[in-house]
């Protein structure tokens, strides 16, 4: 089997478990993993809009739970305080965190490495603190909570995010569209001339390329990226919080892109699925469980650079059969799914 | 054939604080030639190069590329005007495969803003990539990542980086610097057959080269241009063997 083909059966077979998993964990653990899980995949969308920018355009943000927050308020406020309906709302949301991330990419993508790094925390700081004291719009330290609008409603049929195996389904369709969205986007054109401006961004400038506009498109796709995460996390907990847009969240993130590997697409979804197991099996019996976090990624930046998607990588090209020459084929590369 | 510039450098100067690093240049290069840039360090060779290909501002003066003002545009503008660079270090992107510099060069002019083609589709692009490839004798390294290629082939590749853009006028910068005979010989060899169909500057140190290959040389010299003439004309030049040449080696 070659490489690609390794990978893609890999792939197949977590998204048979993904969409069997309502089935499938309760049979093994407990039946509030399948809420665990659909949080991760959430979570991991965050880490993925980290990873889009650390992993294939070369810009560390400290910053992406800013967009978080705005999926998160956009669908909070859209629904108890503008009584919008679902999708209005989940709109509004998506729609909030890619317009903050056009204005705030517009000034940040400027600077590069800590001085890029330094302004998407303070812009993150900004709006968490806004958010805290706007009381009357966000509510403040309570947060904003609402109450389920459907999905659709036809007559007396309802479908609603009320029932979990809707919720469920709803997620990871969602989850699942961005993650087809950024791998098709890392395949074209778009993708590789992010990759130049990781690689060199003298040279991406010589060979003609608007290296600004190149870091501000990669900065909008993962505002969008991390405010879809938002707009479900609020579904998810029906409400919406400023503790969720606090530069820590944004920090968490990072690791998770770290540990599964920037630069890898998939990557981010294991850094994220192995820290939240971590989190929810130790927290409770061992309070300082982050010293744990803290040696993990110490390890994997010393001895697993690319994360562990890189490793996984490594080992598929290890048992995997040399591919056929095919120059047009990129697929034994790292930065593949 | 008349000669028509293609290059027109208009009093430009470069100051860094209180250093004249270029000190008023005023310098033309022509159509179907190939010029050659040479000084001793310090000169302002790269500089002046950084100035014409917008990585630098220059302080006062302006420079004309196919009649057009380019004297503030920016990097990538002056790139799509059909003005490629190669730079003394040389500079590819490491981490992608030697078919991918190619390609991601070539597709920079078909556009880069289409999210939902896949590089396969991008045909013009491929092609070019692998007309490249072919050209320069790569093929066997199509799928290597840069950053294992030999100091040869990195400098070759940065080359075809440059071609891949389709450029009216090549900026070359110390291309045989630091490499071994053979790989001067074959670059070399590629630079003549290239400066039949492409209008190319090149900085270089190695005399014999310049020499041997340019048609017109400018001589730089504590930032402006000391003389220029054929390589005749050159080696005759009393300022020139004073300044640079050295009295020692006439």
């Amino acid at each position: 089997m070659t490489a690609a083909t390794i990978n893609r059966l890999g792939l197949a077979l977590v998204a048979l478990l993904t969409v069997a998993a309502p089935w499938l964990l309760p049979l093994v653990v407990d039946e509030f993993w399948v809420d665990i899980y659909s949080e991760m995949l959430i979570w991991s969308l965050l880490a993925a809009s980290v990873n889009l920018l650390f992993g294939y355009v070369g810009l560390l943000s400290f910053g992406q739970a800013l967009f978080f927050g705005m999926g998160m308020y956009g669908v909070a406020i859209g629904v108890a305080k503008l009584g919008l309906g679902f999708w209005p709302a989940f709109g509004l949301g998506v729609l909030l965190a890619t317009v903050m991330a056009l204005i705030a990419g517009a000034l940040a993508v400027r600077l590069t490495w800590h001085y890029f790094a330094i302004i998407t925390v303070v812009f993150s700081l900004i709006f968490y603190f806004a958010a805290l004291s706007w009381k009357p719009l966000t509510g403040g330290d309570d947060g904003l909570s609402f109450s389920m609008p459907p999905i659709v409603s036809l007559g007396d049929w309802e479908l609603s995010l009320t029932d979990p195996t809707v919720q469920y389904y709803f997620i990871i369709a969602m989850v699942g569209i961005c993650y087809v969205l950024l791998g098709v986007i890392l395949k074209s054109p778009l993708g590789w001339a992010f990759r130049t401006v990781r690689e060199n961004a003298t040279r991406a400038s010589l060979i003609g390329l608007n290296v600004y506009l190149i870091r501000l498109t990669a900065f909008v796709i993962a505002g969008f990226i991390a405010g879809t995460a938002g707009a479900l996390f609020a579904f998810f907990g029906r409400y919406a919080s400023a503790s969720y847009m606090f530069y820590h969240v944004s920090g968490e993130a990072v690791v998770w892109a770290i540990i599964g590997g920037a630069g890898t697409l998939l990557g981010p979804v294991i850094g994220t699925s192995l820290l939240i197991v971590l989190r929810e099996e130790l927290s409770h019996i061992w309070e300082h469980y982050q010293i744990l976090v803290g040696v993990i990624v110490i390890l994997v930046v010393i001895f697993a650079p690319k994360g562990l998607g890189g490793l996984w990588h490594a080992l598929v090209n290890r048992i995997a059969r040399p591919e056929t020459p095919d120059p047009v084929a990129g697929d034994k590369r790292e930065d593949q799914p | 054939m008349t000669a028509t510039p293609i290059l027109e450098i208009d009093g430009v100067e470069k100051h860094f604080g209180g250093l004249a690093a270029l000190g008023g240049v005023h310098a033309t290069v022509d159509s179907g030639k190939l010029t050659a840039v040479i000084g001793p360090n310090g000169a302002g060779k790269t500089t002046l190069f950084n100035v014409i290909t917008g990585i630098l501002n220059p302080s006062a003066g302006s420079i004309r590329f196919m009649g057009k003002d380019i004297t503030n545009s920016s990097v990538h503008e002056i790139s799509r005007l059909g003005l490629a660079r190669t730079l003394q270090i040389k500079s590819v992107f490491h981490g992608m495969t030697v078919r991918e510099n190619l390609w991601i060069a070539a597709q920079s002019r078909q556009g880069i803003f289409r999210p939902f083609t896949s590089m396969k589709a991008c045909r013009v692009a491929n092609e070019r990539a692998d007309a490249l490839l072919e050209e320069l004798q790569l093929t066997h390294l199509a799928s290597q990542e840069a950053v294992n290629l030999s100091y040869g082939d990195v400098a070759l590749l940065e080359i075809g980086i440059a071609l891949a853009t389709e450029p009216k006028l090549l900026l070359l910068d110390e291309p045989i610097c630091g490499m071994g005979p053979a790989e001067t010989e074959r670059t070399v060899e590629k630079i003549r057959e290239l400066s039949k169909r492409i209008d190319i500057v090149i900085i270089e140190h190695d005399i014999e080269v310049v020499f041997d290959i340019s048609d017109d040389i400018i001589v730089m010299a504590l930032g402006t241009v000391l003389a220029r003439g054929t390589p005749a004309e050159i080696s005759e030049n009393a300022d020139v063997r004073a300044a640079y040449l050295g009295d020692d080696d006439a």
